[in-house]
């Protein structure tokens, strides 16, 4: 009985009924009105509504939209923090809640399950590449298979960026909480049954196999299968989070650091996410902008991208191209929301362990920036042979080209905080090693793809795949790792086992080192991308077994750490107050942290990485009580 | 701590390390076969990329690995390191260069493309168009009149992927520079041949071309680079580079291939890429 | 349960074992409100230079006949909108609380009949034609997707501020605002006003840009 009434406190729960119920409101409406208004059905029609309809219903029964529904009518409504009432702790972790760091926590472990269902999906298809021929699965399949890895993949990442920045920046910056704690939740809660709605598509409506990028005519033809446009949806309304969770993160940052925090005393990851929220926050928007347009195309048949359109009258026709300027304009900036929040948790890292300045803070930190903004003017290098025109292709290549100098700014900078400094090779230092030795075949891989003439024998080609694997695997998964094993003490109070740590690393990393180059190899000799089956004559057979072997380490590597998360909060290895000696706020006070994260308000005083300063401290309590 | 002589000794570890780099790109990133005049310039700057990604990456991997040996935490030592914020200089120094050499990729970048696309007629040049559509290819020759013949493979030739589905093959003379003129019919597609080295989509509602001049003859593998569906993979066809005699029996006279003279048969060609490696 | 009240009129911070939380004060919180809203604003700007740049993108320089004297008409009202918008406004801040709520349900109305301009009747709903053109149709290759979707998208924004208003009109007469603090009806303005700013964009970029074809 108790059991029951815990179940069904859980606002995960209540968020998943939802979504079936809104799915069955949506779809019994649109047969209703059609058959009322004596229309044929339309599995295309009821699809869309009860897609819509499951998000709303979704956030409706989570409870995420309760204290803002009482606002509409005039209730006012104390924020709620603290534990449930009646309940155990551990439940406020499965409910709407408005802490950051129970928020990001949310995050972080859902993302880390994503990253699983994703890592299984590449598993199942790599292993139908093991060998040339047809192995398992049909050509339908393996297209649905490989395009939902891209995207949950890529619904992976934004959670982890996003448990990484909520987690992360409150507490950097002294602030209790983010500036919006509903709108925070608001930002999670949607992005589960936008995740939900992707995995949907792989299985209802015969999944879809456009890819990740969902290129029109493929995504809109007739006969292209319905999980495209649940695809589609769930890809929409997981924008939805990123805006709303980066206008949080703005202005949380814009008004609520410590006294004393100015701008070039903030943590380099601050920085990090700064640059991140101002992508996130704009072109998203374009994106969605597209998958409207593609959801019309296919329900309501307006003809954005269909350029067989002709009435005899001149009137204009569609653009498929125009499709991927509106998606890249948006999803190449977004491989750098990707990477900088990673990139951040190197530079915040590494003076930790090199005992050393962060060298050339400032550079660093608007390197960040740079890459942002040079990030905006560069997308059209997806599309060099698309057939757009050459004096389009020609600046995009230029522009391309720069981007190469703020990543070099980077590399140079954690050398040189590496330099003069003394080293220790921890866990979490262990994969910000490695993920700079990954990003750096990542980053060197890309000016080839960069120039045009080159880029004519790599696009589309497993080249591609392999240096985008690179880069975001050493922008985002080793970062991420890194930051999981560095918090893990600050947030459970417990350390986590060094030794499985690692193996984890030991196996992760050469694993992927063989994995990306293989790729590339493979690449360069022909082999091309999204293919269910390749000619052996190209003699990649070799190289494309062991490219699976490796996908299989890193997998198991990934849950070794997994179990080793989940037994070292339960062990007596209770971990001291500041680990790793650091000079950040929230290391100076016993972990976990409380609710609001410190008992008094503090005042920075200091340089962030002044290590090697004898006495010199970043933050300080501020003296009296009050303002 | 005497960083100088540190980084000359590392700068010194650079130079032999970036010629092994170097050396393993070559030997395991090879190119395939050179089967057009496009690809000998293309695979000039190709190497050059790779000259600089091995010069690059010994350059961060050296002087990384050397900074965490030397810099390491000794036994017993628990103090911090030195207190070093950047160094301005070095900051333009790496911020300059790398413009310089971008700006210079960049330059050829340009030059390149503009000599690959070179929209003027040539003497002696060929047009031919190609179809695509899911999930097959159709060629023909408008200037000549004629379809790409229907090919007897099936007869004559067990080279070819069992699970290609097209029944036409690409017949092109060698040494002529050749420029497609292409349509899709239904949704993208992508016109590679990896022994060509250049690429182009097929676009529906509009017609995109793709020059290039095949230098060997030799029978060629096609695919399809952009997904375009369920049979994606096997969107493939032949590319015959023949001689200008043998282009004359097969596609301007039309001959079946029987007839056709024994030097314009299959087998009597080489298979790209299998004999360049 | 220790609960931080919303509003508080001194800052006041209390600690106990949650930790320190500052609890912002009235003004703290209007500033990120605004803040946030005005990031929202310029995210949308994205959305809408996007679909202006689909309209370019397709339409080049051409665009489909419509029937001006409803463009100007509807682009017309909602301009007087906005007026009545201002006016609700500036009489909440001098505490006027009639003239506040006559103003804000005029804005309403007028938005209401935008609405009835361009959805119903621009977009066929009623099935009445004005001129002697025929309606545009959504499926009408590049002219109807654009249209349509312009429309279609502004048309959610309108719809989404009568709900604002209604909201801040239900919650004036209960005496939810005052002269001090009234961020609701602020924030509800910003936004109408925001809305009608991109109908001025749409509003040439759809009937009086580039040649009509027929
Ligand atoms: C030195 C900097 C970089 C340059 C010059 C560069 C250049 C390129 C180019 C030109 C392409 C298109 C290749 C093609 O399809 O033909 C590409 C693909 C890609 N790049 Fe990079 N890149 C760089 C760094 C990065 C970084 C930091 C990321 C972060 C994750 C990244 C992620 C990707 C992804 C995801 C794709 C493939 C997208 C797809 O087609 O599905 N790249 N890169
Ligand atoms: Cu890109
Ligand atoms: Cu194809």
């Amino acid at each position: 009985m108790r059991q029951l009434r815990i179940l069904f406190s859980l606002g995960i729960v209540w968020a998943l009924i939802g979504q079936a119920a809104g799915a069955a409101a949506g779809l019994f409406l649109v047969r209703a009105i059609r058959a009322a208004a004596n229309l044929p059905p339309s599995a295309e029609a009821e699809l869309v509504i009860a897609a819509m309809f499951s998000v709303f219903g979704s956030l409706l029964f989570s409870g995420v939209l309760t204290d803002w529904l009482k606002w509409c009518v005039g209730i006012e409504t104390p924020l709620r923090h603290g534990d449930p009432d009646g309940l155990p702790a551990w439940t406020r972790y499965f409910s709407v809640d408005y802490n950051h760091k129970v928020i990001g926590i949310q995050y972080g472990v859902t993302s880390i399950i994503v990253l699983l269902v994703g890592g299984i999906l590449a598993i199942i298809f790599r292993l139908e590449l093991s060998w040339p021929g047809e192995q398992f699965l049909t050509p339908e399949s393996y297209n649905t298979i490989f395009s939902a890895h891209g995207i949950i993949m890529i619904a992976s990442i934004l959670l982890g960026v996003g448990a990484m920045v909520n987690y992360l920046v409150p507490m950097m910056i002294g602030a209790s909480d983010m500036a919006f704690p509903r709108l925070n939740a608001f930002s999670y809660w949607i992005a589960i049954p936008s995740a939900i709605l992707i995995m949907a598509g792989m299985v209802i409506g015969d999944g879809w196999e456009t890819g990740w990028v969902g290129y029109p005519p493929l995504s809109t033809i007739d006969g292209s299968p319905l999980g495209t446009q649940l695809f589609i949806l769930g890809f929409y309304f997981n924008g939805f989070s990123s805006i709303a969770g980066a206008i949080n993160l703005l202005v949380t940052v814009m008004i609520m650091r410590a006294k004393g925090m100015s701008l070039w005393r903030m943590p380099i990851f601050v920085w990090a996410a700064i640059a991140t929220s101002l992508i996130q926050f704009t072109a998203t928007q374009t994106v969605g902008a597209a998958q409207l347009m593609v959801t019309t195309q296919r329900v309501l048949k307006l003809g954005f991208f269909d350029p067989t359109f002709s009435n005899g009258l001149g009137w204009p026709a569609g653009d498929p191209i125009l499709y991927q300027h509106l998606f890249w304009f948006y999803s190449h900036p977004v491989v750098y929301v990707f990477v900088l929040p990673g990139l951040g948790i190197i530079s915040e890292l590494l003076p930790v362990y090199s005992r050393k300045p962060l060298f050339g803070y400032k550079w660093v930190a608007l390197s960040s920036l740079g890459i942002a903004l040079v990030g905006f003017l560069v997308w059209a290098h997806h599309m060099f042979t698309s057939g757009m025109a050459d004096v389009l292709r020609i600046p995009f290549m230029l522009a391309t080209l720069l981007v190469a100098i703020p990543t070099g700014v980077k590399f140079f900078s954690w050398v040189g905080t590496i330099w003069g400094g003394k080293v220790t090779f921890e866990t979490p230092m262990l994969f910000v090693l490695g993920a700079i030795s990954v990003f750096l075949i990542g980053g060197l891989t890309g000016p080839i793809l960069g120039t045009i003439p080159t880029d004519l024998h790599l696009h589309d080609s497993y080249w591609v795949v392999g240096h985008f694997h690179a880069t975001m695997f050493g922008g985002f998964v080793f970062p991420f790792f890194a930051a999981i094993y560095y918090w893990y003490p600050k947030i459970t109070g417990h350390m986590y086992n060094e030794r499985l740590g690692k193996i984890h690393f030991w196996l992760m990393t050469p694993g992927f080192w063989l994995m990306s180059l293989g790729q590339m190899q493979v690449g360069i000799w022909g082999m091309r991308r999204r293919i269910y089956d390749y000619d052996p004559a190209l003699g990649i057979e070799f190289t494309h077994a062991l490219i699976t072997l490796s996908a299989l380490i890193i997998g198991w590597s990934v849950l070794i750490m997994i179990y080793n998360l989940i037994t070292s909060s339960r062990t007596e290895r209770v971990a001291a107050i500041n680990p790793w000696g650091s000079r950040s706020p929230e290391w100076q006070v016993p972990s976990p942290l409380p609710e609001f994260n410190y008992y008094r308000p503090f005042e920075v005083v200091g340089e962030p990485y002044d290590y090697g300063v004898p006495g010199s401290v970043y933050v300080r309590d501020v003296p009296a009580a009050g303002d | 701590m005497n960083y100088k002589r540190h980084l000359v000794i590392a700068s010194a570890l650079v130079v032999p390390v970036t010629v092994i780099a170097y050396f393993l790109i070559a030997i395991s990133y090879k190119l395939p076969f050179q089967g057009s005049a496009e690809a000998v310039k293309i695979d000039v700057m190709m190497q050059a990329h790779f000259v600089l990604i091995a010069f690059l990456f010994s350059l961060v991997a050296v002087l990384m690995l050397y900074g965490l040996v030397v810099f390491r935490r000794r036994e017993g030592d628990d103090g911090d390191g030195d207190h070093i914020h950047g160094n301005t200089t070095l900051e333009i120094l790496w911020t300059v260069v790398p413009l310089i050499l971008v700006i210079g990729f960049g330059i050829w970048g340009v030059n390149l493309l503009n000599e690959l696309t070179d929209a003027e007629a040539k003497p002696n040049q060929l047009l031919v168009h190609v179809q695509g559509q899911r999930w097959s290819w159709n060629f023909s020759y408008p200037e000549l009149g004629v379809n790409a013949p229907a090919n007897e493979r099936a007869m004559v030739r067990e080279v070819d992927d069992p699970n290609d589905s097209n029944n036409i093959d690409l017949i092109l003379p060698v040494n002529r520079p050749i420029v497609l003129e292409m349509v899709s019919i239904d949704v993208l597609h992508s016109f590679w041949v990896p022994e060509f080295r250049v690429k182009q989509d097929l676009v529906p509602g509009q017609t995109t071309y793709l020059r290039f001049t095949p230098t060997a003859v030799g029978n060629y593998k096609l695919g399809c680079a952009e997904i375009c569906g369920g049979r994606h993979a096997y969107m493939m066809a032949t590319v015959r580079v023949v001689s200008e005699a043998c282009f004359d029996q097969l596609v301007v006279q039309q001959l079946p291939l029987a007839e056709a003279d024994a030097s314009c048969q299959y087998e009597a060609m080489p298979n790209y890429p299998d004999s360049a490696k | 349960m220790s609960a931080a009240a919303t509003h508080h009129d001194q800052a006041h911070d209390h600690a106990d074992e949650h930790g320190h939380a500052h609890v912002p004060t009235y003004l703290e919180t209007l500033r990120a409100n605004r803040l946030g809203l005005w990031l929202f604003c310029i995210s949308e700007v994205f959305l809408f230079v996007a679909l202006i740049v689909v309209r370019f993108a397709l339409w080049g320089n051409t665009r489909p006949e419509l029937d001006q004297a409803l463009g100007l008409a509807t682009t017309s009202v909602l301009l007087i909108s906005s007026y009545f918008m201002v006016r609700a406004e500036v009489a909440i801040a001098h505490g006027d609380r009639d003239k506040f709520l006559n103003s804000l349900l005029v804005t309403f109305v007028l938005g209401v009949l935008f609405l009835v301009g361009v959805v119903g009747f621009e977009w066929g709903l009623f099935g009445i034609t004005f001129g002697d053109h025929e309606l545009l149709k959504p499926t009408d290759g590049a002219f109807g997707a654009v249209f349509f979707g312009m429309t279609g998208i502004h048309a959610l924004h309108v719809v989404s501020g009568l709900f604002l208003i209604l909201m801040v009109y239900i919650n004036g007469r209960r005496g939810g605002y005052s002269t001090e603090r009234h961020w609701g009806v602020e924030a509800c303005a910003i936004y109408w006003h925001y809305v009608d700013v991109v109908w001025v964009f749409f509003y040439p970029i759809l009937y009086l840009i580039g040649t009509p074809v027929h």
